[in-house]
């Protein structure tokens, strides 16, 4: 993998969700100049112990499946360069994962579930074993990401920094630089008080905190690069979200849960929640990456 | 390894052109790298347990006990291995078609290259509709075991009779053939190490049934003692040949799924020996299981058409169901799970077939190209495995209403239908590798003998069950005005699937004009 530049890879399905993986894919591959590698993962069909094995049918998913790479990469013509990769693994997220290991991809790109209310974002059983079990940075492309052009690009990163920023920190700056895209640090400081607290209270130990991480954050930002920063205000994690302004072309970094083994990601409850009213993708980034540096 | 044959690996439908990038797709044809092909394997235990779920001992065995005993009485082990003859002798060739031309459609592709398009639609009906009516009866005999493990479990027998409810019974049937669908739909199966406890668990209790049998008998314990007879075992002692041959029709069923174990040569790891080991030694603890198991039942309650002699019609659809309370006492909750558990392997691995082979056959053109598709998702033959599931849940729901002895009933109309199909399939073997007979010893054995012999034997059963279930007294008794519903059954199928078939000619010509899948023959 001598290769230069950065490898985005892409799980790709032929359907809606596929679709927007491959698209914010392909816009974070063009807008940093980086190599898509667009992997399909096909089931290992001897893994059951019931159904016997039929080469024959498993020919025909292959042909299939290279028939939807085919159209796949047709849909996206020559805006970004590309690959197309077959791989056979027990889960969808264990296949990705190894893809990712071999391309050494900087980052996974998959869909998130159809089906949530009311248009928000819920993860899938797929997304969901992957937020568990991968090392390295994974994006989430929300429902209708398909619909936003290619030549968007990336408009603006926004790192959600919370009490331990370093990890989040240090890919929102590196992609920011990849991306050419203006840095915003955003503060979501969790308030875990009891219930039944007095709702003022609430409000000023989040927003002092809030203001805290944030200058915390600045200060630890390498010399040279510059960020805005924002305090979301509001009754809920929820709240807070709605209320922000968020670019078309955006993308919001967020770290994995302290609960996380390290270098595993895992999305904690402010994660979750984010995810559910976020109207752009989200990255998660493990908690110590191994990929700090890039 | 090149095939000759177009597996449905060319997709037939007109895709964008492939860009240079898609072009270079790793893990092609050539070189096949670990990247390229399934990884996974199958070993020896993992085939044998594989050949074992296919075959569900629990389930065929409750199934069949019944109507053979009905038929040939206490020549019943006699019967089941006879039964096994035409089976292992057509498995040589369906072993045959399988490494010359591997393919989904099973016997609707081979029929197709040795025949043409019209008795190839024809095989792969009769095994589409083999499986449907096997997928009724499994349901069919899940759901009598379902409420007859609740009662076991709360000790209430009054949950045992919500079976003969025919609302209760058909709502629980579709419910289990949802599930079932689910789990085949999204390729939930059970993964190798719980089946491995399961199909271990199943023949445990098979043997302990056995052992609990011949133990009631020694203690004088027994229903109906009687004395085991090497008479049992001499099938001349039917004394009628339709009897024997209607016997048969049932027995073929028992072993039905056994050939899976000698056609998985491409995938099971280890040597080339390694599926004819999985096959024989399959089918060695199958029919070692089947005789015991039926010599015990029939020793424990003899063939009287009292209570729980194996001659009462009241229990023969269901022999376990019946007799798993008298036989175990206090563990007898254990059987329930044996023939659930198995009765839900079979589900899974039955599943699969019809899917499969509807897929080819609209792969092919000889059918409407959605069939097909396969799930973006799942990777399934999805439209092909609702289509499937819609049919099977149609057909239980009209024949619980139609007969009384639903479970039976379609147990022997299975055996028509496997007599049909894997008729065909053997004397496609036959027909498609007639310029290479002579070339070998072995080939005029596995090419020529076997599937002819077998194929001849599966026709004569066919035929002979087809006129003798015209008797309204056939089989269960069933009958619509006069007529056996087992010989109604066999036709409306049958004629069925011609008529279809000259709809799709029309819709669909080009297959039958052999554009798609066109006639071949193996050269020498």
């Amino acid at each position: 993998m001598s290769e230069p530049g950065r490898r985005i890879l892409v799980g790709y399905t032929a359907d809606d969700a596929g679709a927007d993986a491959l698209a914010l894919g392909a816009r974070i591959a063009a807008a940093s100049e980086a190599l898509l590698e667009v992997v399909m993962v096909l089931p290992i069909e001897a893994r059951g112990g019931v159904v016997p094995p039929d080469p024959g049918y498993e020919r025909h998913v292959k042909e299939r499946s290279r028939g939807w790479l085919a159209e796949a990469s047709a849909s996206l013509g020559d805006t970004v360069p590309q690959s197309l990769h077959i791989r056979y693994a027990a889960s969808f997220a264990a296949g990705l994962l190894d893809a990712a290991h071999e391309f050494d991809a900087s980052l996974i790109v998959v869909g998130t579930a159809r089906g949530g209310l009311f248009g928000r974002t819920r993860i899938g059983s797929v997304a969901d074993e992957l937020l568990h079990s991968s090392d390295v940075p994974v994006a989430l492309a929300p429902s209708g990401a398909r619909e936003v052009p290619i030549a968007q690009g990336v408009t603006r990163i926004t790192a959600a920094v919370g009490t331990t920023p370093g990890a989040v920190l240090d890919s929102s700056v590196a992609l920011a630089a990849a991306l050419h895209a203006p840095l915003r640090l955003l503060s979501l400081v969790p308030v875990d008080l009891p219930a039944g607290v007095d709702t003022g209270l609430v409000e000023l130990t989040s927003a002092v905190g809030a203001q805290r991480v944030l200058d915390e954050a600045r200060a630890a930002l390498p010399a040279g690069v510059d960020a805005t920063a924002t305090v979301a205000t509001g009754d809920t994690i929820e709240e807070s979200v709605k209320a922000l302004d968020w670019h078309a072309g955006e993308l919001v970094l967020v770290g994995s849960s302290r609960l996380a083994a390290p270098t595993r990601l895992f999305l904690g409850s402010t994660a979750s929640k984010m995810l559910r009213e976020l109207p752009v993708p989200l990255i998660v980034v493990p908690r110590t990456s191994r990929k700090t540096e890039r | 390894m090149t095939h000759p044959t177009p597996a449905p690996a060319s997709s037939p439908e007109p895709h964008a052109p492939l860009t240079s990038a898609s072009a270079a797709v790793d893990g092609s044809e050539h070189g096949l790298s670990k990247k390229g092909l399934s990884a996974g394997s199958v070993g020896l235990i993992g085939a044998i347990v594989i050949g074992i779920s296919c075959i569900a001992p629990a389930y065929t065995l409750t199934g069949a006990l019944g109507p053979t005993v009905a038929e040939v009485g206490t020549q019943l082990p006699a019967i089941f291995l006879l039964g096994f003859i035409p089976m292992l002798l057509v498995a040589f060739g369906y072993r045959e078609l399988n490494s010359a031309m591997p393919d989904s459609g099973t016997s609707f592709t081979w029929a197709t290259r040795a025949f043409g398009p019209w008795i190839g639609w024809m095989a792969g009906w009769g095994l589409i509709a083999a499986t449907v009516v096997v997928l009724s009866n499994l349901a069919g005999i899940a759901v009598e075991f379902f409420y007859l493990a609740l009662a076991q479990a709360f000790n209430n027998p009054d949950l045992a009779n919500l079976v003969g409810n025919p609302f209760v019974n058909v709502a629980t049937c579709l419910v289990f053939i949802l599930g079932a669908t689910l789990i085949s739909y999204r390729d939930m199966q059970t993964t190798q190490k719980v089946q491995y406890w399961l199909v271990g668990f199943q023949l445990l209790v098979m043997i302990g049934f056995g052992v609990a049998a011949f133990w009631h008998v020694a203690n004088g314990t027994a229903f109906d003692p009687t004395q085991v007879e090497l008479s049992w075992f001499n099938p001349f002692e039917v004394g009628s040949f339709t009897a024997v041959v209607a016997g048969l029709s049932v027995s073929l069923f028992v072993f039905w799924g056994w050939d899976v174990t000698l056609t998985m040569n491409e995938e099971t790891r280890g040597s080339n020996t390694t599926p004819g080991r999985a096959a024989t030694l399959t089918v060695t603890i199958v029919v070692a299981i089947y005789l015991f198991v039926a010599m015990g039942a029939l020793a424990f309650a003899g063939i009287g058409e009292t209570g729980v002699g194996l001659g009462n019609p009241e229990i023969q659809e269901n022999a376990f169901f019946y007799l798993a309370g008298p036989i175990l006492g206090p563990v007898a909750i254990l059987m329930s799970l044996a023939v659930l558990s198995s009765s839900a392997a079979s589900l899974q691995s039955t599943f699969v077939s019809p899917a499969r082979t509807l897929l080819a056959m609209g792969h092919y053109g000889a059918l409407p190209s959605k069939f097909a598709s396969v799930s973006p998702r799942f990777f399934t033959p999805g439209y092909a495995t609702v289509v499937s599931a819609i049919v099977a849940a149609g057909f239980y729901t009209v024949m619980r209403f139609v007969s009384e002895d639903v479970l039976w009933d379609t147990i022997t109309t299975l055996g028509m239908m496997i007599c049909f199909y894997y008729g065909l399939t053997a004397f496609a073997a036959v027909w498609y590798f007639r310029k290479t007979w002579f070339a070998s010893f072995r080939n005029a054995f596995f090419r020529l003998f076997a599937p002819l012999v077998g194929g001849l034997i599966l026709t004569v059963l066919f035929f002979t069950t087809l006129i003798d279930s015209m008797d309204p007294s056939y089989g269960s008794g069933s009958n619509i005005a006069g007529v056996g519903l087992v010989f109604i059954l066999g036709i409306v199928i049958l004629a069925t699937g011609v008529v279809i078939m000259i709809w799709q000619r029309f819709k669909r010509p080009e297959f039958f004009r052999g554009e798609r899948l066109s006639k071949d023959v193996a050269q020498a």
